[in-house]
């Protein structure tokens, strides 16, 4: 019988290549308490995004991330669990118990919950779901728990881990279905994963569609709208209290997906953007991750070529621009090379001296927002501000004054007019016509 | 000095959505080790516009001295490690220049509302208390005495007894399994956890420790 420690080193290993952001979970500062104010509960996500320690390879190391169990039943050409002998799994009891004593010690911020598949996806998830119910109603833990659905698992278990979590993902892996058949064959693409994900997002619409409805008719009968024991302890779900007030939101921190980038041959960055930018419209995606794809001896793809760190780091600019600076997905296409890959270097000044070179330069006294953020070096924030400020009616004469609002200017200047200068290329400068500025640009 | 009192240029301060207000100075900058009275008096004279200055040398001096304070808290946030006894009673040491333990016991306190939380801070050799309440007091006893006194009048739980064993040895496991080794990035780990941070007490003998580029061996060279 394995001890812990012996189960943490594989099972902890065997886990690393998942990736998960530190904790992010609005539960507690903006909505009703899930759990209500009492205080036996312990734990909190009110101050999240707090790293414990990071790694050599610099990431940080915020939750307890291992599997609960390395068995499984699929064949997934690149995954960890081909090379490892071993064969073990926690105990709900054994994991939950090992969180708490890290929980105290300060190490760990919350919990990255996710497994093989052992005889079938509802036994997995099931064993799964009984060590973060343990966690929550015996060791009423309350912070932060990311739980990983398991390809296949049924809604009713889906449900329940739901109410039970704050953020749920499922791993999309490949962003097409003849991807997917080439790196795992045995999992089926729109059953296993697509309906698994519409399932989250139609759940979780649905109850916080009635938990503000709850909110809103205890303010008009003049009630608070706080949790209260009377409104959670008449039922009893699976042997416990129900656990939750349905007037507080679930799962805060939405659902998230995971893509192995370059280990189905001929899969392009084009092909990943599509996938995430229709995630992202159909099923609430709230971010995606991306691992480079890295060959693991004892695995079928053990003498494929690892992905370059670089094509991950250039997905994430490309994923950061289509969910925070709302980018089209037909911009990004626009700076594709012709494989479909993205070039090498940011896909934003790619994107902006293709763009700023048929609309002109940007005159930041005049620019819309949208416009404002298509310059490199210019973020949501300074947008914001130049905005702001151009309300209060100041007026950006010099260089210093948009470095002053947070502009990296090393980058924004090639695509700025400022008080009718820009910086230039010296060929350009002997033909003045080439500049043009945008007046008045998108709204 | 001249600088400051030029307000002629509204362009001088464009950056109003950066920095600290006003008010945030005045509630904050005492905590700061270096604090003076005469610094809030400065504070208040200055219109806010010059403090969100950031090429104003006074401003500049402040904006430091309100980093310090809030770095020094959040990186005790993170590195403090702690203990739990079986009563209930949450401990772990500091080292704290500024005054900020309040910052640091609320965020335990937020955590575990049922614990009496106690820590010691090296710099100043107290032991700050927060009890259940959330009511804080300083002491000038050491921590193992404060820990006993205060356990002693607080009755076993068995929610604490059931977590009453080593963890350093299951963290140290767990850190060592999560790197991956084509990864690595000394320069990003360096920044993440900086030299200095070795000094404080929670990493003094931390896992972590072990991979500073000072600790590699000749093996890793080459």
């Amino acid at each position: 019988m394995p001890s812990i420690l012996e189960k943490i080193r594989i099972l902890g290993a065997s886990s690393k290549f998942d990736i998960c952001a530190s904790t992010a979970s609005s539960r507690t500062d903006k909505y009703p308490k899930l759990f209500g104010d009492s205080k036996k509960w312990v734990g909190t996500t009110a101050s999240a995004g707090i790293c414990h320690s990071y790694t050599p390879d610099g990431r940080c190391m915020s939750l307890f991330k291992t599997l609960y169990t390395n068995s499984c039943i699929y064949n997934c050409k690149y995954c960890f669990s081909h090379s490892c002998k071993q064969r073990v799994s926690f105990t709900p009891e054994e994991y939950a118990r090992t969180f708490m004593k890290l929980y105290s010690m300060n190490v760990v911020e919350g919990i990255f919950i996710s497994s093989g598949v052992c005889r079938s996806a509802d036994d997995t998830t099931e064993e799964m779901l009984e060590a973060v119910r343990l966690l929550r109603f015996k060791y009423n833990f309350q912070g932060y728990i990311h739980f990983k659905c398991l390809p296949g698992v049924s809604q009713s278990l889906l449900k329940e881990a739901i109410a039970l979590s704050d953020r749920i993902s499922i791993n999309s892996e490949a962003s097409t279905k003849e991807f997917l058949a080439e790196i795992a064959e045995q999992k089926d693409f729109n059953n296993d994963i697509v309906l698994r994900q519409r399932w989250l997002k139609e759940n979780r619409i649905k109850h916080n569609e009635n938990a503000l409805k709850i909110v809103k008719d205890l303010k008009q009968d003049n009630q608070s709208v706080r949790f209260q024991e009377k409104m959670i302890n008449d039922k009893r779900d699976n042997g416990y209290k129900k656990f939750r007030w349905d007037g507080a939101p679930i799962l805060n921190s939405g659902q998230t997906t995971q893509f192995v980038v370059g280990a189905a041959e001929d899969e392009t960055d084009w092909d990943l953007l599509k996938r995430i930018d229709w995630q992202y419209r159909k099923i609430d995606l709230r971010r995606a991750y991306f691992s480079s794809f890295i060959p693991i001896e004892g695995t079928p793809l053990a003498n494929k070529q690892a992905a370059l760190l670089s094509r991950e780091h250039q997905l994430y600019q490309s994923d950061w621009l289509l969910r925070i600076y709302h980018y089209k997905l037909g911009d990004l296409k626009e700076v594709l090379t012709e494989e479909g890959n993205l070039p090498k270097g940011d896909p934003k000044v790619h994107f902006a001296r293709h763009y700023f070179k048929e609309h002109g330069l940007v005159d930041p006294n005049q620019a819309a927002y949208q416009e404002l953020l298509r310059v490199p070096g210019i973020g949501p924030i300074s947008a914001k501000r130049i905005i702001n400020l151009r309300a209060k009616k100041v007026k950006f004469k010099r260089r210093e004054d948009l470095k002053s609002v947070g502009v990296v200017l090393k980058r924004a200047e090639p695509f700025l007019v400022i008080n009718g200068r820009n910086q230039t290329t010296i060929d350009n400068f002997f033909a003045p016509n080439n500049t043009k500025v945008l007046q008045g640009g998108m709204q | 000095m001249n600088k400051i009192n030029n307000r002629k240029d509204p362009l001088e301060v464009v950056g109003c959505a950066r920095g600290y207000s006003k008010e945030e100075l005045i509630n904050n900058l005492s905590r700061h080790a270096n604090y003076t009275p005469n610094l809030i008096k400065q504070v208040r004279s200055l219109p806010e516009v010059m403090l969100r200055n950031s090429g104003n040398t006074t401003a500049k001096k402040i904006v430091r001295m309100m980093r310090d304070i809030s770095g020094e808290a959040y990186k005790a946030i993170q590195f403090t490690r702690t203990e739990i006894n079986d009563r209930g009673v949450l401990y772990g040491v500091v080292l704290l220049k500024h005054q900020v333990i309040d910052k640091v016991l609320n965020y335990f306190h937020d955590r575990w509302p049922q614990c009496v939380i106690c820590l010691y801070n090296e710099h100043t050799c107290t032991t700050s208390v927060i009890n259940e309440k959330g009511v804080i007091r300083e002491m000038k006893k050491s921590l193992k005495r404060v820990v006993e006194t205060i356990s002693k009048k607080r009755t076993t739980m068995s929610y604490f007894e059931d977590i009453q064993f080593s963890g350093e040895e299951i963290f140290e496991t767990l850190y060592n399994t999560q790197n991956i080794n084509e990864r690595n990035n000394p320069r990003y780990f360096k920044s993440m956890i900086p030299e200095y941070c070795y000094k404080l007490p929670g990493l003094k003998k931390g896992v972590e420790r072990r991979f500073t580029p000072q600790n590699k061996k000749i093996e890793d060279f080459f």
